[in-house]
């Protein structure tokens, strides 16, 4: 018989491991538990979190520049990260700018394109056409030392419609791993949970490990069968078949590395049961499994993306229920802008959660604030007039020794913001000549 | 006179070979004086030229001139103001332009090229229903695959939908739980599944039909029992700031039913009334007294009703009179079940007895039944015949899988493998071995079927259409159109209402809507869950009555229960099942006059005449606006704004030339349905403002009020019918519509014509289209 009643969503939890949504997964310090001690444990790890619609400008930027500045309204909450902080101002991201003749709009999906990128993306194209984001190319590299490439998450869900013109691709994600391949973002902290540890009922490695190789048979077969089709079709047709290869290719690639380090143990956290109900415990629980991926060296480099640029989502949890795109449209109205300076506020004090969680997370002779690079953002710095230049950007971490905080860098005209990143690039080892409209480092 | 008459020969000849004298054919004419004021080489407006453009040969400039036939059909060119000639001759030009652009389309037509198109999550859902026999509804597939992204206003759309990592490993993990779940799997772990009743529901009347009668609030859904074995069900109830339950100084029954069978019937509350000396006891007794509603019972493995609910008569608020709107009453927060406890056996499910039609002789002999089992899978997961190369490596995984865990387990394994190969989660189209590139060819009767039933199912082709295609009986017109009226007939064809409906009309929004309850206080899940079933039980009465789709504009009924009734201002409707009513208002026929439709196309705190106008043009009239310029201001919501009316804070959108050129064609449409407010209610006043709903669109025309609004769009029925068979071709093509795809669509619109548009005559002049049968090599 065809039931065709709604599924209703559910949260799902195994038996006798937690029946409750705790915050925070983690209760307090938790010591680094690699099994074996060593480049690891100090290795640098790289985070991207993004926030979209751009910011109340004069309340972003310091007055002075150097190492005697004043932290405006929405960066106070980054006070005590200050010596591992670098405010860095005047740069753009030219490319997410409109071509003539074909763009009559589109900003929104273009900063959010072109931030990772520095190509121009399109989203009324029949394809998808971006550029490998600098995340990737850095994981390339990372890879060959952890399970996950890298990963990927973000709070807002992908799940509505009519929001977009053309393809809303270009604003659900910051990551691409090809030109074509966008990553998803995923915002329930039970999938991330599960990409990271896996969706096994049992922890016992024994079992793990002949789950994984089931695994690695079966994608042995459908990767045969792939590469049969492959041959068999256009040219066209290919990149999907292709992609789908790829994909196995890191699976595999992933379970070698699982073997490999089979002997390490993982700590027994609460496994997340849903997607929590406001959106404060939503973005901490993410940012705790940002911490737990570090921690446990699955990955190096991963990107949270607070909201879709362009969103319309409203903010409750601080007493916000306009949709917040119109309300970045202020037109000068200074009550407007009052309430947008108070979403911009609120993300920076989530964004500090993140630092905390880090600076209190112990690794190797530091702490992994230590031993990190965060770079917190937006592609847009005038929300209301959709500018991609001077773009309001901040450094924290110390980078491994690598990052000299507690300065506010203002870098001259047109600096393009892909310098950044080609300069991080450089300083996680990875030799990079160029990406998007780079020309070349920056001093950080 | 020789003389003259070679002269007039000479003339003749040379008028003949397009010399000199010609005169200007009729279209010519209309385009020299009425376009080329603007659209001439020198100014070139809007980057078009029409000066040279030859006229006879409109067919070889397409994609130009089916922008200007675009423009001429939706009536915005030249711009009002400007001259035009009269309606005849205006006709006749586009009426040219289109049979031009058809007669060559129809010489040399351009199908163009679907994508690889992988599955989406919808699709993957419903394949694995009709492949294994297991009830999807019946499991959380949410959160087992995520979304996928949508273009063109579909999440089918081929370009887009990719493969990555984490998605692959999503495959990986959903085919391990789905074949556990299928078959069923002994070493399953008990888990605990929550699901949480929504926080603005109003438990205070039966909820609808699937609860049963005499009871109030609470919750039913499907849930799928992994094992014969025992079960947990616990309920939690709704608690009030100070931790305390809701209501539960007073006594009630909570029935638990699965199957419709009662498991048990609690009695709860009313020991305590919080008035006694002992502070400490009276609030821990209203903060747990819950903890009881714990039930362990015996079930039988598969897909089951579970529903948990309060008995009536017990609806009392603390002063003893009925509960005032807005007033908290008491309710279900959650329902946990758990299990399987002390599993017995896997039973006899649904998807086993789909799966295993064969037993294994002996654990020796058990390769030809797997082989059997496998073969008929793989050639419903794979849509075609399968070959031996197919079957061996499944039966390797199978042999892998049986020697770890025996012939259930090796079954297992290799539909694991099925569930993830590329024939399955990609529909794959070939070209022909010996074309040249840029050919066009019809698409095999496999590859069709496939095309009709995710058009039609968003799943697999049944066996009966697969045995059609594999003996190549689709190739004939007969048999096709049997198939789709079939198809349509069928309950899969549900798809449609949730898929396209759910889409197009963005009614899926609808669940993500939160008015603002400072404004809309009476807001609450009952209403949003009644006005989004009112919508999908409309659509789907146009589509199984085979209405005219013309009807989703002017139909004169519509279903209701009494929730909605009560929004809508009509009477005498009571219970909450839905059931068909005539319409008398004149005004509330039609999806125009639908809540689901007015709530998705408003703001949280107040209605958007804009954004309404915006979807009218969008998605009933196909000419949608360009985007708007950046520093567009916003404006206030309701609470701030009454002194001054909706329309009167708009007077801005035309004051601004820059900002009028598209407002004057939105706005107006959307002033036309201000007396529904930003809920779907009828308002005759906004605050202290009488509303006024008149409008007027740039060619003069005037109108007030939804029902005259209507009779506008009802003069355009044909754009109307175009726009719905665009989206509709979009959809079931998985590709955006293209200039050269308009013939077809113009096509399918005039063979829909002499019945009036019903909907089988859009969705077989669909099917019957070239974009649909054939495609184009690369």
């Amino acid at each position: 018989m065809m039931i065709f009643k709604k599924a209703l969503p559910r949260r799902t939890f195994l038996q006798g491991m937690g029946a409750t949504i705790a915050l925070p997964l983690m209760e307090g310090m938790v010591p680094a538990f690699s099994s074996s001690p060593g480049p690891a444990d100090t290795a640098t790890r790289l985070t991207f979190v993004y926030f979209p619609n751009g910011a109340i400008m004069n309340k972003w930027t310091p007055a002075a520049e150097g190492t005697a500045f004043e932290l405006p309204e929405i960066l106070k909450a980054l006070e005590p990260y200050r010596d591992q902080l670098l405010v860095l101002s005047g740069l753009d991201n030219h490319p997410a700018q409109g071509l003539p003749g074909i763009d009559v709009s589109g900003e929104h999906p273009r900063a959010s394109g072109a931030f990772l990128t520095g190509v121009h993306v399109y989203s009324k194209a029949r394809d998808l056409s971006a550029a490998v984001s600098i995340d990737q190319i850095i994981a390339r590299q990372f890879q060959k030392n952890t399970q996950l490439a890298s990963l990927e998450l973000g709070v807002e869900s992908s799940e509505i419609l009519g929001t977009c013109d053309g393809t809303c691709t270009y604003q659900n994600t910051l990551c691409w791993r090809t030109p074509t391949t966008p990553l998803p973002m995923e915002n329930e902290p039970r999938a991330v949970f599960e990409r990271l540890f896996g969706d096994g009922d049992s922890t016992d490695p024994a079992e793990q490990l002949a789950r994984i190789r089931k695994r690695s048979s079966i994608l042995d077969l459908v990767s045969q069968r792939a590469s049969r089709l492959v041959g068999e079709l256009g040219p066209s047709d290919r990149t999907k078949l292709n992609e789908y290869l790829e994909a196995i290719r890191d699976v595999e690639r992933r379970i070698q590395l699982a073997e490999e380090q089979a002997t390490r143990k993982f700590p027994t956290v609460k496994r997340p049961t849903g997607i929590p109900p406001t959106f404060t415990e939503h973005i901490k629980m993410l940012f705790d499994l940002q911490v737990l991926a570090y921690q446990t060296d699955l990955t190096r480099i991963s990107t949270l993306q607070i909201a879709h640029e362009q969103t319309n989502i409203s903010f409750p949890d601080i007493g916000l229920n306009d949709a917040y795109h119109p309300l970045t449209h202020h037109q000068g109205d200074p009550e407007k802008i009052a309430r947008a300076l108070q979403v911009n506020v609120f993300h920076s004090q989530m964004f500090s959660y993140l630092l905390e969680k880090l600076k209190s997370t112990a690794d190797g002779d530091g702490s992994l604030l230590d031993h990190s690079i965060v770079v917190y953002g937006g592609g847009l710095s005038d929300g209301n007039l959709h500018l991609p230049t001077e773009l309001p950007i901040v450094l924290v971490g110390g980078g491994s020794g690598g990052i000299k905080g507690g300065r506010h860098v203002r870098y001259p005209k047109n600096t393009p913001l892909m310098n950044l990143h080609l300069t991080l690039a450089h300083k996680l080892g990875v030799p990079l000549e160029k990406i998007g409209d780079s020309t070349g480092e920056i001093s950080l | 006179m020789l003389r003259g008459i070679v002269c007039g020969v000479t003339i003749v000849l040379l008028t003949a070979v397009g010399y000199g004298f010609q005169q200007p054919s009729p279209q010519r004419a209309v385009v020299n004086q009425y376009c080329i004021g603007c659209h001439n080489d020198k100014l070139k407006t809007g980057g078009l030229t029409l000066e040279n453009a030859d006229l006879s040969r409109v067919g070889d400039q397409a994609p130009v001139f089916e922008k200007i036939v675009q423009k001429l059909r939706s009536g915005s060119m030249p711009p009002v103001g400007l001259p035009r000639p009269d309606a005849a001759t205006y006709n006749s030009l586009a009426t040219y332009l289109e049979t031009e652009l058809d007669r060559t389309a129809a010489a040399h037509p351009d199908p163009g090229r679907p994508a690889v198109h992988r599955l989406n999550r919808a699709e993957y859902a419903n394949a694995v229903r009709d492949l294994l026999g297991i009830d999807t509804a019946a499991l959380d597939f949410s959160s087992l695959l995520p979304a996928d992204d949508a273009a063109y206003g579909f999440d089918n759309i081929g370009d887009i939908l990719g493969v990555s990592p984490a998605l692959l490993d999503r495959y990986l993990s959903a085919a391990e739980k789905i074949t556990r779940l299928a078959i069923g799997d002994l070493t399953l772990p008990p888990v605990l599944e929550t699901i949480d009743v929504a926080k603005d529901l109003r438990q205070d009347k039966r909820i609808s039909d699937d609860f049963p009668a005499g009871t109030r609030g609470g919750i039913a859904f499907q849930h799928y029992f992994p094992l014969d074995g025992q079960y947990l069900i616990k309920t939690r109830l709704q608690r009030d700031f100070l931790g305390t339950i809701i209501g539960i100084t007073e006594p009630k029954r909570i029935d638990v039913r699965v199957d419709g069978v009662r498991v048990k019937l609690f009695s709860v509350g009313g020991e305590r009334k919080g008035k006694s000396n002992d502070v400490a006891a009276d609030y821990e007794y209203l903060s747990t007294a819950d903890s009881i509603l714990e039930v362990r019972f015996p079930a039988k493995a598969g897909s089951r009703l579970v529903e948990v609910t309060y008995l009536k008569d017990t609806v009392k608020s603390e002063t003893g009179r009925a509960p005032r709107r807005g007033e908290t009453i008491d309710g279900l927060d959650s329902v946990t079940i758990g299990g399987p406890y002390e599993a017995t056996g896997v039973g006899e499910t649904a998807s086993r007895i789909q799966i295993l039609t064969c037993q294994p002789a002996s654990n020796a002999k058990s390769d030809p039944c797997a082989k059997k089992i496998l073969a008929a899978i793989a050639r419903r997961a794979y849509r075609r015949p399968v070959t031996d190369e197919d079957v061996r490596p499944l039966l390797t995984l199978f042999k892998n899988g049986q020697s770890a865990g025996g012939f259930e387990a090796g079954i297992r394994t290799a539909i694991q493998g099925i569930l993830v190969d590329p024939e399955f989660l990609f529909r794959i189209e070939r070209d022909p071995k010996n074309s040249a590139p840029g050919a066009v060819y019809r698409i095999s009767d496999l590859e069709l079927a496939s095309r009709l039933s995710f058009f039609l199912w968003s799943s697999i082709p049944d066996d009966e259409l697969l045995k059609l295609a594999e003996q190549g009986r689709l190739k004939d017109a007969k048999t096709l159109e049997q198939q789709v009226r079939r198809m349509l007939a069928d309950s899969r064809s549900k798809a449609l209402v949730d898929n396209f409906a759910g889409q197009w009309l963005y009614l899926r929004n609808l669940r993500t809507k939160f008015p603002d309850p400072a404004i809309y206080p009476e807001f609450d899940d009952n209403l949003r869950q009644a006005m989004e079933k009112e919508t999908e039980l409309f659509f789907e009465s146009i589509v199984r009555e085979d209405r005219s789709v013309v009807d989703l504009l002017n139909a004169d009924y519509t279903f209701v229960n009494e929730r909605l009734a009560e929004h809508y201002g009509i009477p005498d409707i009571h219970g909450s099942q839905f059931r068909r009513v005539q319409l008398s208002d004149q005004n509330r026929r039609g999806i125009l006059g639908q809540g689901s439709i007015l709530a998705v196309t408003s703001y949280p705190g107040r209605t958007a005449p804009t954004l309404r106008g915006k979807w009218l043009l969008e998605n009933i009239l196909g000419t949608p606006p360009p985007p708007p310029p950046p520093n567009v201001p916003s404006l206030k919501d309701d609470r701030e704004a009454n002194t001054l009316t909706m329309r009167k804070r708009m007077e801005q959108h035309r004051a601004n030339p820059a900002c009028a050129s598209c407002h004057r064609i939105m706005d107006p449409l959307g002033f036309a349905l201000e007396n529904f407010d930003a809920v779907g209610m009828w308002r005759t006043k906004q605050g202290a403002n009488p509303i006024d709903a008149s409008g007027e669109l740039p060619d003069g025309t005037k109108f007030e009020g939804p029902a005259e609004l209507r009779q506008i769009l009802l003069g355009k029925r044909e754009q109307f019918v175009e726009t719905v068979s665009g989206k509709l071709l979009t959809y079931a093509l998985g590709r955006g519509v293209e200039y050269y795809d308009m013939p077809a669509v113009r096509k399918i619109v005039r063979d829909a014509a002499p019945t009036e548009y019903k909907w089988s005559s859009i969705v077989l002049g669909i099917v019957r289209s070239a974009p649909f049968q054939m495609r184009k090599r690369s």
